[in-house]
């Protein structure tokens, strides 16, 4: 989908929206729910650049989450940051993380760089729970002060914050970089595209976005169960949400995440987990047959009903 | 210190039956099947219902979930994974690690639904029977199945690979499939029946879980990550290498346990393996 | 009464990746006879035995073998039909020995109930093979391996044999040596042959009819020996004539 000056309206309105709608209808439950959505569409995002876009896929994004949830907490609740400062901290700490183990880690063929991260959030989840066998606490003074409101507003401003940065890497000389990568790698090394240098470029910008997400996780919880900070749902989650919304697309990480909440929302009420039942045959029924996901098959859906001339967008 | 190695050989067959599976699709068909675990899964929890209801001694009741896992596995390859037989290398392993992802969402998920989250376990009349073979030594009658198993499995299967023309058809199509298809092998058909085969010895390795550890839902995942730890060790290519592999990290994590202690058992194999990609990305 | 040929291509259209390669081929082979598609490289010969062999399927058009059409069938069902291939390259299983790449070789239900005789005549025609049974295919030398990707081609009692340029990367003597066995089995054994050579002296020799192809189309044909003289073929191919 092109991103003309008919997108920024639409973008600028939804916005809009989200600014002022829960000063007006927001109940609880629905800003939960935001916020939540705001923390998978971040996570997403963060998958997607390096995934969707630079065709590397990370199974360990849990590592990042977790780091830059333990930093918030640590610099906001007992260091005593103020939050502004914690939470571009916990973004900065997951990209400390990625590029200790980035740099090997990027020159393994791509299987072995996926169950190699995955294999790191396993170590980091073990280790902690071994190391710190707690509950995570926000300090009371915080509990009394609690807005749901402020942690609505971080995740609102961050996640269009990162839309927007997504946004211009693509569109800028390093998101063609990264495409030529992805359509034919070999093709661009031959042309003098450094290989490395994007593919970690896209990792840090992955770890960026969890890390973040993760902040803003430890801002919204109360509590935080020692399973929690590096559970493998903060790496698959979103994974799935970006692919089914569609993968190396800008807009498929906020449609897919958007889809898997409205999912589980409707199936929370008769089925518990069977939502991710669901989601599962539908992420396979994208993998193997609409590779292109929701936002890649609409333009073929809207051919078929007669309102587009071609495709796909070249 | 005998006994730690003795029960690391125990831990260590049953790594490499977990993992033989797994090792050959990828090695032959190229296909990374992470729902291997999920397959476990539902082979132990076929032993268990099976204990429970017709009173079939787990080892006995082998016959039966490779029965039914053969069926399970090639269903699931007929309907998912031939479909990406077409693909170059990179893109299938990397579209199969992900079909396989989402098997386990449903696996997984319908499981739960199914079975709920409990732990379940089998415990036959011979649990916890002992042989002593000389002080500080005690080998359970279990673990010692346990190992006959997996030694019945090698020899088993590098029968069937090098003395059935089925076995010369997989490893034929392993090396040139273009030229196996040009000999009249049927090639969908061997990656199906061999695809299903997996599935089998991912049910024995899951009654195996059932009998000496345990089964629930998402125990597929754990042992998942254990036999990607042994494929990844062990390298693509013969059984000997997987199970040797599979001994090697069942000891390297007793021998961990006894100097480290118990917490820690898990990040041993995961370092290993750490340590091993990073050998292997430079 | 009208005898079908054993084989026969009819206006056969092969498209690679949208690019097209073999334009309204026709041709026919008929029994007994060894038949040669000569041509410059890339116009087309290999792909249009792989078309045959069903590795590679027709856009347009129909392949019939023995009367039967075989373009939609299943490359493994063609060769239960009859049909073998010598591929460029040989294509040997290099991790399996000599005697595991022959036992493939009758892989199919009826070759493999003869596969003890099949092996015996075999060896007959290419004793060397019987020396190195247990050696693995991979460290046999060129002309070695050339013979047994025949021998292992054979082993499936083919009605038609489909070569893919035999002399690739082998000595002279040597290349004497096949294809003067190649032609024996024929004459013996009234094996169909249809072959793909480079070397053009070479084919017109051994074949019976050839073919000519170019870009993609057949250019001309005719018996070997009169094509041998041709102006158009010496000229081409043969460096001889008044260039």
């Amino acid at each position: 989908m092109e991103y003309g000056g008919k997108g920024f309206v639409v973008s600028g309105i939804v916005v809009a929206v989200l600014i002022v709608f829960p000063l007006t209808l927001g109940t609880e439950h629905t800003l939960n729910l935001f916020v939540m959505l705001f923390i998978t569409i971040i996570l997403a995002h963060g998958w997607n650049m390096l995934g969707g876009y630079g065709g590397q896929i990370s199974l360990g994004n849990a590592a990042f989450f977790g780091v830059g949830l333990l930093s918030f907490h640590f610099l906001a609740w007992n260091a005593g940051l103020p939050v502004y400062i914690a939470l571009p901290a916990s973004g900065v700490s997951g990209v400390v993380l990625a590029s200790f183990i980035g740099i090997p880690a990027l020159r393994l063929k791509g299987i072995y760089f996926a169950i190699g991260t995955l294999a790191l959030a396993e170590a980091l989840r073990i280790t902690y729970g071994n190391l710190f066998p707690a509950t995570l606490y926000i300090p009371t003074v915080q509990i009394t002060t609690y807005t749901l409101l402020s942690r609505y507003y971080m995740g609102l401003a961050t996640a269009v914050f990162i839309q927007g940065a997504a946004y211009c890497i693509i569109k800028s000389k390093i998101g063609l970089a990264m495409k030529a990568i992805r359509d034919d790698d070999e093709a661009a090394d031959t042309l003098g595209v450094n290989l490395f240098k994007y593919k970690f470029l896209a990792l840090v910008f992955n770890s960026f976005c969890c890390g973040l997400a993760g902040g803003i996780y430890a801002y919204y919880q109360t509590s935080i169960y020692l399973t929690v900070p590096f559970s493998p749902q903060w790496t698959f989650e979103p994974l799935v949400a970006a692919a089914v919304g569609g993968a190396g697309t800008l807009l498929g990480p906020v449609i897919g995440s958007v889809f898997l909440i409205i999912l589980t929302e409707t199936f929370a009420l008769y089925l518990g987990k069977g939502y991710l039942i669901i989601f599962g045959a539908l992420f396979i029924f994208v993998v193997l047959f609409f590779p292109g996901g929701l936002v890649g098959t609409w333009p073929r859906v809207g051919m078929f009903l007669g309102f587009r001339r071609r495709a796909t967008k070249d | 210190m005998a006994q730690i190695i003795a029960y690391g050989i125990i831990t260590g067959a049953f790594y490499g039956l977990a993992a033989i599976g797994l090792s050959l699709v990828f090695g032959v068909m190229r296909h990374l099947n992470i729902a291997h675990g999920s397959l476990l899964m539902v082979g132990g929890f076929t032993a268990y219902w099976a204990f429970n209801l017709l009173h079939l001694d787990p080892f006995l009741s082998i016959p039966l979930v490779m029965a039914i896992l053969f069926l399970l596995g090639a269903a699931l390859y007929k309907g998912l994974f031939s479909h990406l037989d077409k693909l170059p290398e990179g893109q299938k392993i990397d579209n199969s690690m992900l079909v396989g992802f989402g098997l386990i969402w449903i696996m997984d998920n319908l499981a739960t639904m199914l079975w709920t989250s409990d732990v379940r376990a089998i415990t036959p009349s011979y649990t916890g029977k002992v042989w002593h073979v000389f002080p500080g030594v005690r080998l359970p009658l279990v673990g010692l199945a346990i190992v006959a198993l997996a030694v019945l499995v090698i020899f088993s299967l590098h029968f069937l690979l090098t003395r059935t023309y089925f076995g010369k058809a997989v490893r034929a199509t392993a090396q040139d499939r273009e030229a196996a298809n040009l000999m009249g092998i049927n090639v969908e058909r061997t990656y199906l029946m061999f695809f299903a085969l997996s599935a089998a010895l991912a049910g024995i390795a899951g009654v195996v879980s059932a009998v000496n550890y345990s089964v629930y839902p998402t125990v597929g995942f754990e042992w998942l990550l254990k036999a990607i730890i042994v494929l990844v060790l062990a390298g693509v290519g013969r059984i000997g290498r997987v199970f040797g592999a599979g001994l090697l990290l069942g000891l390297a994590e007793g021998i961990s346990v006894y100097f480290v202690g118990p917490a820690y058992r898990e990040v041993v194999g995961l370092v290993m393996f750490i340590l091993v990609l990073l050998r292997r990305s430079t | 009464m009208e005898r079908t040929s054993m084989l026969e291509l009819r206006q056969v259209d092969v498209h690679r990746r949208d690019v097209r390669i073999l334009w309204s081929v026709s041709l026919r082979v008929e029994d007994g006879k060894i038949v040669a598609l000569l041509g410059p490289n890339a116009a087309g010969k290999t792909t249009l035995l792989m078309t045959i062999s069903g590795l590679i399927k027709p856009s347009k058009g129909t392949v019939f073998f023995e009367g039967n059409q075989i373009d939609r069938q299943p490359v493994h069902r063609i060769v239960e039909l009859g049909v073998s291939m010598v591929p460029e390259g040989r294509r040997l299983f290099p991790e399996m020995s000599v005697f595991e790449n022959l036992e493939l070789g009758a892989f199919t239900p009826k070759a493999r109930a003869r596969k003890e005789q099949t092996a015996e005549e075999v060896f007959k025609v290419f004793p060397v093979l019987k020396e190195r049974s247990a050696q693995m295919a991979g460290t046999l030398s060129g002309g070695e391996q050339q013979m047994l990707a025949i021998a292992r081609a054979l082993m499936s009692r083919p009605k038609l044999l489909l070569i893919d340029e035999l002399s690739w990367g082998l000595s002279p003597k040597i290349i004497k040596d096949i294809s003067e066995t190649i032609v024996r089995i024929n004459k013996t054994t009234g094996l169909t042959i249809v072959m793909v050579e480079q070397n053009v002296a070479l084919s017109l020799e051994m074949a019976d009819y050839a073919y000519i192809l170019e870009n993609g189309r057949i250019v001309g044909m005719g018996e070997a020996a009169r094509l041998r003289e041709s102006e158009q073929v010496k000229n081409a191919y043969l460096g001889l004539g008044d260039a």
